[in-house]
């Protein structure tokens, strides 16, 4: 059922599974949340990802095989529900075009799609957030249509600008911030998800839904993009 | 009731214990490099544990007092001096308004701390004052800012650290591992290659992580789906050389992780250079909370 592992001196790993999937990231999410509640008190951070939760401890209040044992026996309580339909899915305007969308361009052409294919591919899929970090915001979006996969960039840019939506593999995501990074850019979205507003720490959470919306270049100025 | 900036330096920035509760949103703990330095910095002061100070690296830096306070400097020894005279580090001085505070250049370690009375009184970001320049919250001290502190009546003057604690960042470094994470993924030969040569600190560290030069593991484990990265994990990256995460570090990452640095070794390696050597050798888990417990304790 799950796994746990020394990460730190006051830090374990679970392990709930082997492979990255919808219904695992939901379990992550739920177990994530239980433990929250049940040890709060002793719990400093808890990071779920694809297949595991990372938690720190307060260790001058519980030493490792106590939070092992506390965390154990909490877990053999909790009854997992999958609540499907209850989940809201968050909409996120982008603008696909080559101004913006830095390797838009040489995907069209190895994926022999038009513009207008390549959009609907993108923006009809319903993602699921698999995880938070690489930057504060920056959620880890699946599972992207294998029409349009594609590997890291072999050298990660210096700069992406702020907004941009890449693609890596069968990942997709939004960059915050503007900052280095390997993915493949197909548009930008106008949404400053950036921390100049405090609220973006809360917009994404593991196991919420996302999809994207097509918008034109007009919507996206009007919107307060920047090209 | 606070210093101006005459000079910023190289890479000064307001630090505290660091930030947390927030590291599911992408979040890195942040926090002062050199705990060590940090707690006797406070400590001395009779300051609050989490109170912010200044972490000074490699210096270049010069402050204006503009009312009369107490301080203290711990750390690495950076030619510290107040209006052009030398002055005794790991001890709470008396300063008056005018007077200079300036950190020169690098004598013993990298990064000093100043702390002052009641404790420095900067902007917020998210329950912490630290700053993180990676994620963009907060920036480095600039010329002309000001840094704001409690108006408080000067107290403690001359108290000092007892010299048998005082830290040689001189000395071989040892840094004590947890068989974390995927340990056991590495074979025996993968292991012994880790604990049985002398590494480098490379050019290429910063806050963020620690890049170590020597001879690459060989065919070590292959990357693999992100997962929550602790303070002080030891990556090893596809070119078979470790990475030790630092404070700054981000929060998930997908490389194998042999091992896990005790965090007050991680306080020790915040003041070598690069080109410094250390080596690994493992500690088991109830050791490191057992002296970490008695760290917290004693201040």
């Amino acid at each position: 059922m799950f796994e746990i592992k020394l990460a730190s001196e006051n830090a374990i790993i679970i392990y709930f599974g082997e492979q990255a999937s919808p219904e695992l990231a939901k379990k992550i999410a739920f177990y994530s949340e239980f433990l929250h509640e049940r040890l709060g008190e002793l719990i400093i951070d808890i990071v779920p990802s694809y297949t595991s939760a990372l938690i720190s401890y307060d260790l001058n209040n519980c030493d490792h095989q106590k939070f092992c044992n506390l965390v154990s026996t909490s877990l053999a309580q909790a009854i997992f529900v999958n609540e499907e339909q209850s989940t809201e899915v968050i909409d996120i305007p982008v603008y696909y075009a080559e101004e913006v969308g830095l390797d838009l361009a040489r995907m069209l052409t190895e994926k022999e799609l038009s513009l207008a294919e390549f959009i609907n591919i993108h923006s009809q899929q319903v993602y699921l957030v698999y995880a938070i970090g690489f930057s504060p915001a920056f959620a880890f979006l699946a599972e992207v249509d294998e029409r349009i996969q594609m590997p890291r960039l072999t050298t990660p840019r210096i700069q992406i600008p702020a907004g941009s939506v890449g693609i890596a593999d069968n990942q997709t995501a939004v960059y915050p911030i503007e900052s280095a990074g390997g993915w493949n850019i197909v548009g930008r979205t106008p949404i400053d998800l950036s921390l100049n507003d405090y609220s973006n720490l809360q917009r994404f959470r593991v196991g919420h839904q996302v999809k994207f919306k097509s918008i034109d270049r007009q919507e996206f100025l009007a919107l307060g993009g920047s090209l | 009731m606070s210093f101006k900036v005459i000079k910023a330096g190289f890479h000064s920035m307001i630090q505290d214990r660091g930030r947390f509760g927030l590291a599911h949103q992408g979040l890195s703990q942040c926090g002062v490099a050199d705990e060590h330095a940090y707690y006797w910095a406070n400590h001395l002061l009779a300051n609050d544990r989490n109170d912010a100070v200044l972490e000074i690296t490699f210096g270049g830096c010069e402050l204006l007092v503009l009312t009369d306070t107490a301080i203290v400097v711990t750390g690495a020894d950076l030619a510290f001096k107040v209006n052009g005279n030398s002055q005794p580090i790991w001890q709470v001085l008396a300063v008056k308004k005018g007077d200079r505070l300036t950190w020169s250049t690098p004598i013993t370690g990298v990064r000093a701390y100043l702390a002052v009375q009641g404790g420095l009184q900067t902007q917020h970001y998210f329950n912490s004052r630290s700053i993180n320049i990676r994620e963009q919250v907060g920036a480095l001290i600039q010329v002309g800012d000001e840094l704001l502190s409690l108006a408080t009546k000067t107290k403690n003057v001359g108290k000092a650290m007892p010299v048998w604690f005082k830290p040689n960042y001189r000395e071989p470094l040892c840094l004590r591992i947890l068989a974390s994470y995927q340990f056991e993924q590495f074979n025996e030969q993968q292991r012994d290659i880790l604990f049985g040569q002398t590494y480098k600190v490379g050019q290429a560290s910063d806050r963020t992580g620690c890049r170590l030069e020597g001879l690459p593991i060989s065919n070590s484990p292959a990357t693999m789906v992100s997962e929550g990265m602790a303070y002080g994990s030891v990556e090893i990256t596809t070119a078979g050389l470790p990475i030790i995460l630092l404070k700054d570090a981000p929060t998930i990452g997908g490389y194998p992780k042999i091992g896990t640095v005790f965090s007050l070794d991680l306080a020790k390696l915040a003041q070598r250079q690069p080109g410094c050597e250390l080596r690994f050798e493992l500690i088991d888990i109830e050791t490191a909370q057992t002296l970490r417990r008695e760290f917290e304790q004693f201040f």
